[in-house]
């Protein structure tokens, strides 16, 4: 059997979720092995943007009109595509943007804007169909390898939809959300890190982004019990997800 | 092997004994060459069973635990189940068995009646050879409560403070100050309990016992009827209290069936090496919360939340026709560790219109 031909494209973004999958993960040797890498920057000098790919890894957030146009015709050139890391899944940091108007944006940071041509921070699936997610930031080992072997045997990956209490409880760490009033955002956000913030007591702080069905509203109305300010609560649904509707929700309901 | 009630021991009391505690725990410290002990100890101002090293770090006056050690001990939170092989032909190898020797100390009443309904899942008429394993080779010292917590009601759902069922555990304690009462119930435990400061318990020590239950009782201040409530609930299934409770508070994180000691299901994930030669198949528990534990062909049976916390509610509240027993053993960890403190007791109450 042929290796699958895998491609690696990168958006705003950090590049970590690159890094990641061809320097840091546990699996590297095994996965540089298992797949033809046709196009990856981090790896490969020159290499075939055009293709054509078994699976396309893309990652970071969309914020400039070039990199639709780039992401369509990746989209065009592979069987499946799936979005890597916050940025690419649900927008990530850079749509913390999202929150004011572009110019506002672009005027803290920039002096002269006439080369800017930034727009709206989009995760990919705005844009283009995504056949999965490999959430987190960077990614969780646990998902990253789900998706590369379920390539490579042909089935349909079974990414994690439950929250990170879950990992938590099987870590047998006390909760301390209920135990220390910490403001965890573990009971609203995805699987997929093996609850490693709360293991050592730190809250989470959402970076898998949003799991389906979330009560944010619910949460933040918790967090306001704990005694965070609006403004606290509204940073903590918008820091990674700042797109999605579940944060919005909370998001919305902290400002009146 | 040790005889605990599983193994069809006889269900009369043995011997029943008056001990110091002192002479108690020396007998504990002496097993742990032969077994691990398993006990509540206070770690961080929080109470948790863990294998202890000694008999001094051990926190009997424990209100509550996160986890209920029935659960994490008997049902392993993640357990290996095989690694499958496709090399010439295809090879099935099974992870070294978890034949510890193992004494659960402390156990109390809610917990050690989770245990037996633990039972009636894996040791029905499916036997879990894993589970069965652990089960046969662990001896319940169980503890009766002195005093009620916040959310305890287990004298509502009859599964406490006192234990009432005879069988199906090893030894029962009861604080006596000095003391403890103990009652021995299997004759592994019999022969096991070599202590030679004891005295035969008598009436008047069982009237004291009567006396500390009556007590006990009184502590209570959350309480539950499950009159009729069965029937009230199948009847309602669509009784605004799921909708409201889900909406305004109902995460969905799961937190409830984690720390439930009665919840028992578990999912089996299989994980497969990049070089496609190897499958290892390992389960967890698993939780009716998640979006995804109801899904199946052609589409969700629970794909609301409302759904689903009903879904958990029920199973506790409404479930003699599973096993003849109530799913809830009233401990209070759903009530307590829900991160916006979702009561069933409130919601099973405002069904029956109070």
């Amino acid at each position: 059997m042929n290796k699958p031909r895998l491609g690696f494209f990168k958006y705003s973004c950090c590049a970590g979720c690159e890094f990641q999958t061809f320097y840091f993960q546990k699996h590297l040797a095994e996965t540089l092995a298992a797949f033809d890498i046709v196009y990856a920057k981090m790896v490969l000098r020159g290499g075939a943007p055009e293709g054509p790919f078994d699976l396309a890894l893309v990652e970071g957030t969309i914020t400039e009109a070039w990199q639709v146009d780039e992401l369509k015709k990746v989209r065009k050139n592979s069987t499946l595509l799936f979005a890597i890391g916050a940025c690419a899944v649900n927008g990530g940091i850079p749509a913390i943007k999202a929150l004011a108007p572009e110019l506002e944006v672009e005027e803290k940071v920039y002096k002269d804007l006439s080369t800017i041509h930034s727009i709206r921070p989009q995760p990919i699936n705005v844009y283009v169909p995504v056949d999965g997610y490999i959430r987190g930031c960077p990614p969780g080992a646990r998902d990253l390898y789900e998706a590369l072997t379920s390539v490579l045997a042909q089935k349909k990956p079974g990414f994690l939809t439950y929250s990170v209490c879950v990992e938590c409880k099987l870590e047998r760490n006390i909760c301390i959300l209920v135990a220390y009033g910490m403001p965890c955002m573990g009971p609203v956000t995805n699987a997929g890190c093996g609850a490693l913030c709360p293991t050592y007591k730190r809250p989470c702080y959402s970076c898998f982004g949003a799991m389906k069905q979330a009560n944010a509203p619910a949460l933040a109305h918790k967090f306001r019990k704990l005694g965070l300010s609006e403004d606290d609560i509204r940073r903590k649904f918008t820091m990674f997800d700042a797109n999605s509707a579940e944060s919005r929700k909370a998001a919305d309901f902290s400002e009146d | 092997m040790f005889g605990n009630g599983m193994t069809g021991d006889p269900a009369s009391r043995i011997s029943d004994l008056l001990v110091p505690k002192a002479s108690f725990f020396t007998w504990l410290d002496s097993l742990r060459e032969r077994l691990s002990i398993i006990g509540p100890v206070a770690e961080e101002g929080r109470a948790v069973f863990r294998e202890i090293a000694s008999s001094g770090e051990l926190y009997m006056e424990y209100e509550s635990t996160m986890l209920s050690p029935g659960k994490v001990y008997l049902c392993s939170p993640r357990e290996d189940l095989f690694r499958l092989s496709f090399g010439k032909g295809l090879s099935i190898e099974e992870p070294p068995r978890d034949s510890a020797q193992r004494i659960i100390v402390g156990i109390h009443a809610c917990d050690t009646n989770a245990v037996l309904y633990l039972d009636r899942t894996f040791l029905g008429t499916f036997r879990d050879p894993l589970y069965e394993e652990r089960r046969r080779n662990t001896i319940l010292i169980a503890l009766n409560c002195g005093t009620a917590s916040k959310n305890c009601f287990c004298s509502s759902v009859g599964t406490g403070p006192f234990l009432k069922v005879e069988s199906g555990y090893d030894m029962l304690l009861t604080d006596f100050g000095e003391d403890y009462l103990v009652e021995i119930k299997t004759a592994g435990a019999r022969r096991l309990f070599d202590v030679d400061d004891i005295r035969g318990a008598g009436h008047e020590d069982f009237r004291l016992k009567d006396e500390k239950e009556r007590s006990a009782l009184r502590t209570f201040t959350k309480t539950i009827n499950t009159e009729g409530l069965n029937k009230l609930l199948r009847e309602n299934p669509e009784h605004p209290v799921w909708r409201h409770t889900a909406e305004e508070r109902c995460l969905s994180c799961t937190n409830c069936v984690m720390v439930c000691p009665t919840c028992f299901c578990y999912d089996v994930v299989d994980e497969i090496s990049m070089d496609m030669k190897t499958v290892r198949r390992y389960r967890q528990w698993d939780a009716c919360q998640d979006t995804r534990f109801a899904e199946v062909h052609g589409g969700n049976f629970r794909a609301r939340r409302s759904a689903r916390l009903r879904q958990f509610v029920t199973h506790k509240l409404d479930q003699m026709h599973q096993y003849g027993v109530s799913g809830t053993v009233g401990c209070g960890r759903c009530i307590t560790w829900c991160p916006t403190g979702i009561d069933l007791t409130e919601m099973a109450k405002q069904v029956q219109g109070k």
